[in-house]
């Protein structure tokens, strides 16, 4: 039985800027045996610290389908963020997780795949893409659907270039604000909607990003023929221990840290306190 | 244990008692504190003990979660970061708790026993030796008898004593509170059938003095767990709320908490679990600036939820609450548990919203 607040340590083996505040971070475990065994669902999130800023959670963005590649993507935007930021390769984090359910999928195989990211929502469903294409026969129709507020902000460039190369993924791309040189789409996420062919009865949605953006995706999705539990969301709240005790994550009697953060949106009906 | 096992041990032996359980381990017991007040301190002679007391005003749930709680320390050596875990916790005996307060800590126990088990509070628990006084004179505030606390434990001690006069009734509740007693054969003897007797009939006494009017859970419960407390009930209660946290920390069952890291600037980072309340702004305000719960009535309605609710009776097996009335005692703004059941039992009812 571990102490579960205690973190292992990971060193940061190679680091990439996304936008002017993001940035993804490779990390491994220090343990050879421990970093052997790291095994994780995409979904699932990090407890990462950087020691004397203190901790927070971030979700896994790699997949599980490639060993050893554990990645996060930060924005920056408080304390523990603008410390990471100042690490670099070589330097030593504190480790805790994988925590929480993650995406079931195994559950998903052979439907089709319809993911609607805004924003930093992307990294969260970067692991389940890649989850997905890696086992490419499993599913049926893949489709990528991100927006972000300007060109300049949307993360994983090389792999949205990748991703939109490839004949067995439609992937589209908007902006909220174009930027000179930008010949792409202007508008919110939902006007992609209309860009593809949907097919409710046979895909599953999973949708991730601000709140706002996941309220309007969302009910856009319902109104053209989703059913509840064909929506697949992840929530997000301020997590502190990230194992279900703290109470500082709780909607009614569930913990998102541990019965999420991946609920679809007949669970997410039904929280309530 | 059957009465078998049950001894009585002359009031004038106690102090002996005493001695040898603090030979034993350290003993955790009400004693008077500097300013008169009585606390949970350690003890360090036996005439220190309180035998009659008012249950002290903060429970014993720091020797399971200390407020500042060291949970490893982290240094960087030669370049790298070492953990260092603290040392296990030494053995203890809490020594005249109240009922209310052994549930309470067996309650903390069983939190952190579930699902994920946190092995930092299981331990202190497992060192933990249990002597709980029954009480035979409910204190004026508790209503412990609505929560399955008390006044009489029926299990979650290891050694349950009552108070008979010139003697004290000691039962056991696990083989370690018989080993407790087998240590001192010379000072307890066999109990009696008048003894098992006259503890019974103080036990049917304190269960009378609590009257006719308790605390109504049920029907409160019934209202949390179907939505069908109206909306505006929260919102006449939660101004009253003074938001200082103080039913939080006084309460023998919370234990939210928080994690932070604490560096002393030349290298070594200590991890700390801290108490924290519901009841503050900042305890759901995200990274971003948003918060879902920043109006005081939500937050009010979180915490009824949580100790009240069948849905988190269901998880933990009971309300989180042992009627030890101490949240009586030190709110200001009468959003205390009774008040708060009370007002919700007395309410209009609301239609509730489809599930």
């Amino acid at each position: 039985m571990n102490d579960l607040l205690v973190p292992s340590i990971a060193t940061i083996l190679e680091q990439r800027d996304e936008t002017p505040d993001t940035r993804t971070y490779r990390l491994r475990l220090r343990d050879d045996g421990e970093a052997e065994c790291f095994d994780f669902r995409p979904g699932q999130f990090l407890e990462l610290s950087v020691f004397g800023a203190g901790e927070a959670p971030f979700c896994l963005a790699s997949s599980p389908t490639r060993r050893g590649n554990v990645e996060v993507t930060v924005r920056r935007c408080g304390r523990v963020t603008d410390a990471l930021g100042a690490l670099a390769p070589g330097d030593e984090v504190g480790l805790r997780g994988p925590c929480g359910n993650g995406f079931d999928v195994s559950a998903a195989e052979g439907q089709d795949m319809l993911f609607v990211a805004g924003g930093i929502g992307l990294p969260p469903l970067r692991g389940l893409i890649w989850n997905v294409l890696d086992r490419r026969e499993s599913f049926g129709r893949v489709t990528i659907l991100y927006g972000a507020r300007t060109p300049s902000d949307l993360v994983y460039k090389q792999e949205l270039r990748d991703w939109g190369a490839r004949e067995d993924v439609e992937l589209r791309i908007t902006v909220d604000r174009g930027e000179p040189g930008w010949t792409g789409n202007v508008g919110m996420v939902p006007i992609l909607f209309d860009l593809v062919d949907l097919r409710p009865e046979t895909t599953i949605a999973y949708v991730c990003g601000p709140p706002i953006m996941i309220n309007f995706v969302v009910q856009d999705l319902l109104k053209r023929g989703f059913a509840v539990d064909r929506v697949i969301s992840t929530l997000e709240r301020m997590m502190q221990c990230g194992v279900g005790k703290c109470n500082h994550c709780c909607v009614g009697s569930k913990y998102l840290c541990r019965d999420g953060p991946v609920f679809s949106f007949r669970e997410i009906r039904e929280l309530w306190e | 244990m059957g009465a078998d096992d049950c001894r009585t041990i002359e009031r004038g032996d106690l102090d002996a008692w005493v001695s040898r359980l603090l030979a034993k381990a350290d003993v955790i017991a009400p004693v008077r504190g500097h300013g008169g007040d009585e606390v949970f301190a350690s003890v360090v002679s036996p005439e220190q003990v309180l035998w009659s007391f008012r249950n002290p005003l903060l429970p014993p749930k720091h020797l399971l979660l200390p407020q500042t709680d060291t949970l490893t320390q982290i240094r960087r050596v030669n370049g790298h970061y070492q953990i260092e875990s603290p040392p296990p916790p030494q053995p203890r005996i809490l020594l005249n708790v109240r009922s209310c307060d052994a549930v309470g800590l067996a309650f903390l126990r069983q939190m952190h026993a579930q699902d994920l088990p946190d092995a930092s509070v299981l331990r202190r628990y497992d060192a933990l030796t249990v002597i709980s006084l029954a009480c035979g004179q409910p204190c004026p505030l508790g209503f412990c008898v609505c929560c399955d606390a008390g006044p009489f434990l029926k299990a979650d001690f290891d050694l349950q004593l009552t108070d008979l006069g010139d003697r004290l009734h000691a039962e056991p509740g696990t083989a370690r509170g018989k080993e407790l007693l087998d240590l001192a054969p010379d000072l307890f003897r066999p109990a009696h059938q008048a003894d098992g007797e006259a503890r019974a009939a103080l036990e049917r006494q304190a269960l009378a003095s609590f009257g006719k009017e308790t605390c109504h859970f049920a029907a409160a419960m019934r209202r949390i767990s179907t939505r069908r407390v109206a909306p505006e009930l929260w919102a006449k209660l939660s101004p009253w709320c003074l938001e200082c946290g103080g039913c939080n920390f006084a309460c023998p069952t919370c234990y939210c908490f928080g994690v932070s890291d604490r560096s002393d600037g030349i290298g070594c980072t200590t991890r700390c679990r801290t108490w924290d309340s519901c009841q503050y702004a900042e305890f759901t305000l995200e990274a971003s600036g948003h918060n879902p719960r920043a109006q005081p009535a939500e937050r009010m309605k979180r915490r009824f939820y949580h100790k009240v609710s069948a849905q988190y009776f269901q998880r933990d097996g009971r309300v989180g609450c042992v009627g030890c009335g101490r949240c009586v005692q030190v709110c200001m703004g009468t959003t205390d548990m009774p008040a708060v059941v009370g007002a919700i039992r007395r309410g209009a009812w609301s239609p509730g919203r489809p599930a």
